[in-house]
């Protein structure tokens, strides 16, 4: 891109091809007022507050349309200019409800700032603004309210809407002074296509649109933001808790366009999903149960009989008689201590955490191909992949800012092909989906290989130079015919094939993949043939090209790296390495364990077998998240000590002796990893509930009553302390992710983090292929339970549900289970839209309304997991992959009965 | 049909269709445009059918529905060929008639030919109507001839060689330079060189590029490109496939709006003809060239005319504009580069392509070349689409095409290209119009709509008119727009609804150029066009309505009860004094009149009616003869002089300078207010002009003199032969307020040589000798030079003086005459000869008297200010007259002498305030001729009414005036309402009995006259009432 000058009121200002006049203003801080503006969107010149002139051009030119050229000579606060501003913003007066006195927006309000600045006078015109107070699209929305009466009709949150989110829900309706936003035929926001997301607001450059939760609680000057990293999944958005300290409360969540990697996006969780903080529910002093009830207790009585237990238990039962399991929703501090304190006052590896399951695969699968298992690419790299590979991932439900960079590239032009059983926001907008029985991946990609491999579409140059075992990928895809696939995928081969070519082809292309991977009995294999694939294509390795998993919880990828798993130590460092376990002996000051350890799905199991007596859980909630809940309470119960650190009462923490009670994000300092490798900042933005403690700290008294004193002033102190034993995270420091965060491998204190991995060597050398052998799954349907039964995640709520259906807005999204059908079926079996229907499997059976559609396949049901009252995971099936113990919650067997059949 | 796949095959087909054409075929042609649809074209088209069918002809004499004739105002339009008999406003019932004798036997049917209204005259041929003759139909030139939906028609009149011509014989940057040559520029309305923006497209990268077809004709006054779609829409497809080769663009698409059925019909059928004939589609005639063609309809937003907010639509986003750059032709239509082009502009091009640049640049202007089409509306005889060369005066279009206005009312303004264009005053009448010359005055070329307004239009509430809807088509999007033409239109809602402010015309003015500078697009930038343009030119109607509350041209409901009341300058209740009239009820009627008016028996004879001009009985036939009644009601009260109210008593507070009717009648009202006054008077009776400047043969001495006994009844002591020298000196003397109503006595000089020879006298001077009794020496022979009421008067005065011979001498015509009518034509009756055209160069004398006059011809020019044609001396052209008086009546000059310390204006007037009519010096006031320079009687009488309040409120009183009674009156019925009977003429004396004396020439109506005529009353006032009341009652339920 060219560079140029420009005379911008006199001064020489830099100028780049492609800038408006009003950007390089901006950026060479000329003031000049601009209310439609927005740097997310395209300009769309309707305030006209932004009026220049130029020389040699009659007229006022709108600075925010009007591209710089060099030599241009521009004034941009002439009197003339400056009357029409003042006119302008007298115009746009007369039409607001002008009432900043009771307005959240005072202070933070770029009218008023304008009026302010060119002392407009409100008086000049009479009013005509819209009555206040009538009835529109945002009438009864808990999340969003929409009032005409303060709207400049900048059309920002329309463009926003159809533009960035391509939810097309907003537009503008009548004419004249009677324009106003609504949703197409004006149903109310919650009936439109409208995710909530909020960007709207965000947008919104008046009050006009705002959070309803919000009202009344605090006007700019009450406000701080305090920025954060968002806790409801892995793409680690950067979001401002606006604090209001006088009431210790967040009153909304915001977010700077610009920032890192979210550009000021957030979703309908990250935006409302904050209720929760606040909640009555929360836990406020450690309990004790007794004669089967909890009863309070102070600190000291809870930590001495948590101390005293698992030291009596695992001097009495050794090593594998205790477990402790970390959380991914906490902090790399807090995990790092976890495991930290597992292997010292616990001396045993049985810790784990939740990557168990869901990416665990991952890990092993991409480490056993490429030596490291995390996302090989950025988010920021997405806009300019030619071709997005979609398999198992549904990045707008699931990740949804993700989804945004990819509906970036889908407006810039790139291809989508998207490999899922449901028809997903992405697969309608697809160029090919591949609507595949669950199950089928590995049948597919083989299939996909086949093709490539006999015309010749795979790069043989990278494979000679980069990798290893080709020709046992190829002699086993050779049995993997397309036309076989078609039958046993259920896929025309037509698509398969031109799916195979279109990865191939594009330049670059990235395969995205999730939970539709990795939660199989096969889910390993399912990600290492997803490596095989990159690598024979040569995708992978360069910029906006690799395998990129999709991390589902906001720290799985640090809970990870922290070494939150029984195989390993900080950074992936192998337990099993004499030499690994001895440098943390000698950091920690005593011995390492050497117990082999297990994972979360070994320590139920180990329980119900009475092995497993003790058991530490953190910050998750295993019977609601683990498959085949009856079996799960019955095991846990067999436990002679179960001790949770917890925000809220969980269906676990109501088996618990002990609870803990802990502080949630908003409460705490650390840091996340996001998918990208990315750490960033957590800050405590208002004090935790009643005695809650930060869990770092709960976590050092606990170390200290179990017998190994732990003692940290701040989380930066542990976080030094891990980045002094973790090679990969060794050159990050607090200081340096103070704005921005850093990609690991970050090694040293001056190494700029790493974008994207495996450029030019793979970290274990050369790229392994793997020959996979399709397997079907565990349970197949048969004539008892004839559907297949996949859950997953919705767009409204996160995991086991506790934090977001605390929340109101989203609630009235989403109140409750359900179960998705397919129109066919529905038909077959009598049943409608909305019906309560039962889905029952060998393992329980629960009763929840029916949603019948085309979303999934004949034969297909769908469940999110969310929802404790009709826990769907009574129905799942406790089959694991042979490799992590991840269990196959995409597949089981079930029945649909109808209602009558209920009563019966 | 044949698929063309060579130029030649083309030629081939082409050639035998026109060799086909039988000129001398027998054929009945109905129009088929909407216009002519909506009168019932299609069921009188079914009995051309029938009757022909039924006598056995149906294959011999085929009955043809062709496109749009233009002149819609007379459809159905029926044209027989190859006779060409015209016949406007067919009925079925006229079918047979015309099938019998027209299409048999080529004879006329008189009685349904065309009839010229300015000539009367029954014309029988479509090319001998001056409507149509007067035309140069070029674009327009197929459209009555054609059969819409026949390709092969088109095809025989030369069609489709202009495309044909581009394709095989041009390169496309050859087609740019032609069109770019020619000078045609786009007709959509801002004239942008249609080649130019050709060149721009052609020189985009890309093979994606668009032609558009802008059909989203919005203004509501326009649709000539309606007509063209209609009409000839294989042309329109010709012009897109000649842009579509010259800027390298394979697909075109017509943008139309839905609610032109016809249109999107004949254009549907015209592609799909087009297509199968091989002239669209892939590689046009083996030339190489791919276009084709695709029609969208839009909903019908203004806005979508815009080019970015109709690509917008195209593209299925709301219809809003967007900013440029980057134009459409750098990235349009999907972001290809896209060319708009307006229909008009494309029906244009085949001719361009066909007879080449140098035969378009022939017609027009030099700076636009080739014709415009306008659609021709509102107060004008024939309205419809009107094609001329560009250049055309408003005058040609409006009186030579559109026959000028009707009932001969005075054309006001034009609203040019549409809602958002401007008003074009009087004074341009004679403008060329091209693109340049009409934006130099504040309008634009625009859509080509051409709306006539006469004198009965607020220029205010079309302002108003124009921006209630460009408000509500604002798209919304930008601020200026959004909400400036809201708060403009609101401004000229208060101003209209008669609560305007003082400053409402600063703020108005203010506001319109901001929205122009700040809008986004072309329809907030000319939105306020039509306020500025009225504001230019029509200023103090705007002050009028602000300040006085009056709307002269009687239309802003809020301000006027009835349009008779609310003309009369002094507001008398004209309405209620008719409907008593019409009971009988003389006497309440001049108690009514009376109320406003002292001097009934005057103004029953010499008033200029304003009131008449603007009743609404002359849009159904004739207006009330207003004055005429007046007259009766005086002449038949039987208690005349009965006061009104008690006379006032005391000492005077009052000194009026002048008995004029000014003075009198303030005098007047100060009585009724109980203020007694002292007027003063030089000459030796009062009256003034009434007196001395009305001969009594329109104004007898002793009808006036029972006026004024009237009036000084009422308390007021009348001092004749007192010259007040200062008026400032009457303050010092104790009068606390001073009316100056010393009105405009001398006559203008000539200020020609000679004019100081014996024999020249000036009218006025003239008049007031014979008033005054003086001797008067009258010439044989007598020229007056003038054309004003003093002239006629003098004239007619003469002949009554024995003079043998009176000439009339008057540079414009007759026409322009400002003197009334009906005096010219009582003038011409008893012998006054007139010699239009005629100025004087100088007078000739003999021994220092007057021999004759030299005079000069004159020819009408341009228009001045006041629309009036300007008189221009034709070089070479003197002539003599020979006579021995002359007598100049060419205006007077206020007397303002007493005005010693009062501010003055240029013209030599006192300075008064509109409202108040208060002077530059406390306490005096001044009315009448002295402060407009010369009126008439009834502005003087409005004038000393509104001193009155003035002078009762400068002294402390409320300054009221007699308030209304109310009389119970017979509501006339509905049937009675709906009588038509024509307008009462008042009876004249024979001519023979007039000369050779002063008696009164016009004699009153009679008593059943009087009440027949009152009853056309329309009752205007009760409608309005009764509307008020209803609004009030419906509140009530609320």
């Amino acid at each position: 891109m060219s560079g140029f000058t420009l005379s911008l009121d006199g001064r020489e200002a830099q100028a780049r091809e492609g800038q408006t006049i009003l950007q390089v203003a901006l950026a060479g801080g000329i003031r000049i007022p601009h209310l439609c503006y927005d740097q997310r969107l395209s300009p769309t010149g309707a305030c006209r507050l932004c009026l220049v002139e130029i020389e040699g051009e009659a007229g006022f030119h709108a600075s925010c349309t009007r591209m710089a050229g060099p030599g241009m000579v521009v004034r941009a606060n002439t009197e003339a200019i400056r009357a029409a501003r003042k006119s302008t913003i007298e115009l746009l007066l007369s039409e607001h409800r002008v009432a900043c006195t009771t307005c959240d927006k005072d202070g933070d309000c770029l009218l008023q700032e304008y009026a302010y600045e060119y002392q407009a006078l409100e008086t000049r015109f009479p009013s005509v603004a819209t009555p206040a107070g009538r009835e529109n699209y945002a009438t009864g929305d808990k999340g969003i309210e929409y009032d005409p009466s303060k709207c400049v009709r900048c059309q920002r949150c329309v463009k926003i809407c159809a533009d960035v989110e391509m939810a097309e829900a907003l537009t503008l309706r009548s004419r004249a002074l009677e324009v106003q936003v609504t949703t197409g035929f004006d149903l109310p926001l919650k009936d439109s296509t409208c995710d909530l997301c909020g960007c709207c607001v965000s947008a919104c450059p008046t009050s006009a649109l705002y959070e309803r939760a919000a009202k009344g609680l605090g006007q700019a000057k009450d406000l701080v933001k305090v920025r954060t990293t968002c806790t409801y999944c892995g793409v680690g958005c950067q979001m401002d808790l606006n604090v209001n300290r006088r009431l210790n409360r967040v009153v909304r969540v915001t977010s700077e366009p610009g920032c890192v990697p979210n550009d000021g996006n957030l979703c309908v969780k990250g935006r409302f999903g904050f209720q929760f903080i606040h909640s009555p529910e929360r836990l406020t002093k450690p309990l004790i149960k007794e004669t089967g009830t909890f009863r309070e207790a102070s600190w000291d009585e809870a930590l001495a009989l948590i101390g005293g237990r698992f030291r009596e238990i695992r001097e009495r039962h050794g090593p594998d008689a205790i477990a402790f399991l970390s959380s991914c929703r906490c902090t790399n501090e807090e995990n790092y201590l976890v495991q930290k304190l597992a292997r010292t006052a616990g001396q045993t590896n049985n810790v784990d955490q939740c990557a168990t399951t869901c990416h665990a695969p991952t890990v092993a699968g991409l480490a056993a191909s490429f030596g490291s298992g995390a996302m090989t690419n950025s988010i920021g790299e997405i806009q300019d992949i030619q071709t997005l590979f979609l398999i198992g991932a549904n990045p707008t439900d699931a990740h949804p800012i993700i989804g945004l960079e990819m509906k970036k590239a889908l407006r810039r032009g790139a291809k989508l092909v998207v490999c899922d059983p449901r028809k997903t926001w992405m697969a309608k907008r697809a160029d090919i989906h591949i609507q595949h029985r669950p199950g089928t991946d590995n049948f597919l990609v083989n299939a996909m290989m086949n093709h490539l491999i006999e015309k010749g579409l795979h790069n043989e140059e990278f494979i000679r130079n980069r990798c290893e075992n080709f020709e046992a990928l190829k002699e086993n895809v050779r049995h993997c015919a397309v036309e076989e696939a078609s039958k046993v995928c259920g896929v025309d081969a037509g698509l398969i094939r031109r799916a195979a070519e279109m990865y191939a082809a594009g330049n670059p292309s990235a395969i995205f993949y999730t939970l539709g991977i990795t939660e199989h009995t096969c889910g390993t294999e399912n990600v290492q043939n997803l490596a095989n694939l990159a690598m024979l294509c040569g995708q992978i390795g360069k910029p906006s090209s690799g395998v990129n998993p999709l991390r589902g919880q906001n720290n799985v990828q640090g809970g990870c790296d922290m070494g939150a798993i029984h195989s390993v130590f900080p950074g992936y460092q192998k337990v099993a390495d004499p030499a690994m376990r001895e440098k943390f002996a000698k950091a920690w000051g005593v011995s390492m364990p050497t117990n082999t350890g297990g994972r979360v799905t070994d320590f139920i199991e180990k329980a119900g077998e009475g092995v497993l007596k003790a058991f530490y859980v953190f910050g998750e909630d295993p019977v609601m998240s683990e498959p085949n809940q009856d079996k799960v309470i019955e095991s846990l119960d067999k436990l002679e000590f179960l001790a949770c650190q917890e925000i809220f009462m969980s269906e676990t923490a109501k088996l618990a002796d002990v609870i803990l009670p802990a502080s949630c994000f908003a409460e705490k300092d650390g840091t996340f990893s996001n998918t990208e490798r990315r750490v960033q900042r957590v800050r405590k933005a208002v004090d935790a509930p009643g005695e809650a403690k930060p869990d770092w700290e709960i976590l050092c008294l606990v170390s200290t009553a179990m017998g190994y004193p732990m003692k940290y002033n701040h989380p930066g102190e542990i976080f030094d302390e891990m980045a002094g034993l973790t090679p990969s995270y060794g050159g990050i420091s607090y200081d340096r992710i103070d704005k921005v965060g850093l990609q690991w491998p970050c090694p040293t204190r001056d190494h700029p983090g790493t974008k994207y991995l495996h450029e030019g060597r793979f970290t274990r050398g050369r790229g392994l292929f793997h020959a996979i052998k399709f397997r079907p799954p565990a349970e197949m349907p048969d004539a008892e339970y004839p559907f297949l039964l996949s859950t997953g995640r919705t767009l409204y709520h996160y995991n086991v549900g506790n934090m977001t259906r605390k929340a109101e807005a989203i609630h009235q999204r989403q109140p409750s289970n359900f179960v998705e059908m397919n129109a066919a079926d529905a038909v077959r079996l009598g049943v409608s839209d909305g019906d309560e229907v039962r889905v029952v499997t060998r393992r329980g059976a629960v009763a929840v309304a029916a949603r019948v559609g085309e979303k999934v396949r004949p034969g297909g049901l769908w469940m999110p997991f969310h929802f404790v009252e009709t826990a769907t995971n009574r129905l799942t099936n406790d089959a694991f992959d042979n490799v992590t113990r991840t269990a196959e919650y995409k597949c089981c067997a079930a029945r649909l009965e109808k209602r009558h059949e209920i009563v019966e | 049909m044949e698929r063309l796949t060579s130029v030649r095959a083309f030629h081939d087909w082409q050639s035998r269709l026109a060799q086909a054409l039988d000129p001398n075929r027998k054929m009945v042609t109905i129009c088929g445009g909407t216009g002519c649809t909506a009168f019932g074209s299609p069921s009188v088209q079914e009995a051309f059918s029938a009757e022909l069918k039924r006598r056995g002809l149906a294959d011999k004499v085929p009955v043809k529905r062709t496109g749009c004739h233009g002149f819609c105002e007379k459809g159905p339009v029926v044209v027989i060929l190859s006779s060409k008999l015209f016949y406007p406003s067919v009925q079925v019932e006229d079918v047979p008639e015309i099938v019998e004798r027209s299409v048999l036997k080529d004879e006329i049917v008189e009685r349904l030919l065309y009839v010229d209204p300015a000539t009367k005259r029954k014309i029988a041929h479509d090319h001998e109507v001056p409507f149509y003759a007067k035309q140069q139909r070029q674009v327009f030139r197929l459209n009555g001839l054609l059969d819409p939906v026949s390709l092969e028609d088109y095809l025989a009149h030369g069609g489709y060689a202009g495309a044909v011509k581009a394709l095989s014989e041009k390169k496309p940057e050859q087609v740019i330079d032609e069109v770019r040559e020619s000078g045609l520029r786009g007709r959509g309305g801002a004239g942008f060189p249609t080649g130019v923006k050709w060149g721009l497209a052609r020189k985009e990268p890309g093979a994606e590029k668009y032609v558009i077809c802008n059909a989203d004709e919005g203004d509501p006054g326009a649709f000539m490109d309606r007509s063209l779609l209609e009409g000839t829409p294989h042309a329109i497809l010709e012009g897109m496939i000649i842009a579509g080769y010259a800027i390298g663009a394979p697909v075109g698409i017509i943008y139309v709006r839905a609610e032109y059925p016809l249109a999107v019909c004949n254009a549907r059928i015209a592609v799909r003809q087009a297509q199968e004939a091989g002239l669209l589609g892939k590689n046009i005639l083996g030339s190489g060239f791919d276009f084709d063609i695709f029609i969208r309809e839009g909903a019908g937003a203004f806005v979508c005319g815009e080019e970015s907010a109709l690509i917008a639509s195209l593209e299925g986003h709301r219809g809003m504009p967007r900013p440029r750059p980057p134009f459409p032709v750098q990235r349009g239509y999907r972001g290809k580069p896209t060319c708009i082009n307006n229909v008009e502009t494309l029906a244009n091009l085949p001719l361009i392509l066909l007879k080449g640049k140098d035969w378009y640049r022939s017609i027009g202007a030099r700076t636009s070349t080739g014709t415009k089409i306008f659609a021709l509306a509102g107060k004008v005889n024939n309205t419809g689409l009107v094609e001329v060369p560009m250049g055309a005066t408003l005058r040609q279009i409006i009186f030579d095409i559109g026959g000028g206005i009707p009932k001969n009312r005075k054309f006001k303004a034009a609203q040019m290209g549409g809602p958002s264009g401007g008003c074009v005053p009087a004074q341009f009448l004679d403008l060329p119009l091209d693109y340049d010359s009409v934006k130099k005055i504040g309008a634009i070329m625009g859509s080509g709509g051409l709306v006539i307004m006469d004198e009965n239009t607020c220029m205010v509430d079309i302002a108003r008119f124009f921006l209630e809807f460009t408000q509500s088509e604002s798209c919304g999007k930008c601020v200026p727009c959004r909400v400036g033409t809201r708060h403009m239109r609101d401004i000229l809602r208060r101003i209209c609804a008669g609560t305007g402010k003082e400053s409402d015309i600063a703020d108005l003015e203010r506001l319109a150029n901001e929205i122009k500078k700040s809008s986004l697009c072309g329809l907030g930038q000319t939105a306020p066009n039509p306020v500025l343009t009225t504001l230019r030119y029509f200023r103090d109607e705007y002050e009028e309505h602000i300040r006085q509350k009056r709307c002269r041209a009687s239309v802003c409901e809020a301000l006027v009860s009835s349009p008779c009341a609310h003309a009369c300058p002094a507001g008398v209740n004209v309405p209620q004094y008719l409907a008593l009239i019409a009971e009988g009820r003389v006497e309440d009627a001049t108690n009514v009149i009376r109320r406003r008016n002292p001097f009934i028996s005057v103004c029953g004879r010499v008033c200029d009616h304003p009131c008449e001009s603007r009743c609404r009985r002359s849009d159904v036939d004739e207006p009330l003869a207003i004055r005429a009644l007046k007259r009766y009601a005086a002449d038949h009260a039987q208690r005349y002089d009965a006061l009104l109210m008690p006379s006032a008593g005391g000492k005077a507070e009052v000194a009026i300078v002048g008995a004029g009717p000014a003075g009198l009648s303030c005098a007047y009202f100060l009585a009724l207010m109980g203020r007694r006054s002292v007027i003063f008077e030089k000459e030796p009776i009062p009256g003034g002009m009434l007196a001395l400047g009305i001969p009594e043969y329109r104004l007898p001495k002793t009808i006036l003199q029972k006026d004024i006994d009237f009036i000084l009844k009422h308390g007021a002591e009348l001092r004749t032969g007192t010259l007040v020298r200062n008026v400032g000196e009457l303050r010092r003397q104790g009068f606390k307020s001073v009316f100056l109503a010393t009105g405009a006595q001398k006559g203008r000089e000539l200020r020609v040589q000679g004019e100081d020879l014996a024999g020249v006298t000036d009218s006025m001077e003239f008049l007031r000798a014979r008033a005054l009794g003086k001797t008067l020496h009258c010439g044989k022979k007598v020229a007056v030079i003038g054309g004003g009421n003093a002239a006629v008067d003098a004239a007619r005065s003469a002949i009554r003086l024995g003079a043998e011979k009176v000439m009339l001498l008057y540079r414009r015509t007759r026409e322009e005459m400002p003197a009334y009518a009906e005096e010219v034509a009582e003038a011409l009756k008893e012998g006054v000869e007139i010699h239009e055209l005629a100025a004087p160069n100088r007078i000739l004398g003999k021994s220092d008297r007057v021999v004759g006059i030299e005079m000069t011809r004159m020819r009408l020019g341009d228009a001045d200010e006041s629309g009036r044609r300007r008189p221009v001396p034709i070089a070479g052209s003197e002539f003599v007259i020979d006579c021995d008086m002359v007598l100049p009546a060419v205006g007077q000059s206020p007397s303002a002498e007493a005005a010693a310390e009062v501010a003055l204006s240029e013209a030599k007037t006192v300075k008064a305030d509109t409202v108040t009519l208060a002077t530059s010096m406390e306490g005096i006031f001044a009315g009448g001729d002295v402060v407009n320079g010369g009126g008439t009687v009834i502005e003087a009488i409005a004038h000393g009414q509104q001193a009155a309040v003035a002078i009762d409120r400068h002294l402390g009183g409320a300054g009221m005036l007699p308030p209304d009674v109310s009389y119970s009156l017979r509501r006339p019925s509905e049937e009675e309402m709906e009588k038509v009977s024509p307008r009462v003429v008042e009876p004249m004396l024979p001519v023979a009995e007039r000369l050779g004396g002063f008696r009164e020439v016009v004699c009153g109506l009679t008593p059943a006259g009087a009440c027949a005529e009152a009853g056309r009353c329309l009752r205007c006032d009760l409608e309005r009432l009764q509307s008020q009341s209803g609004r009030f009652a419906t509140k009530a339920k609320e």
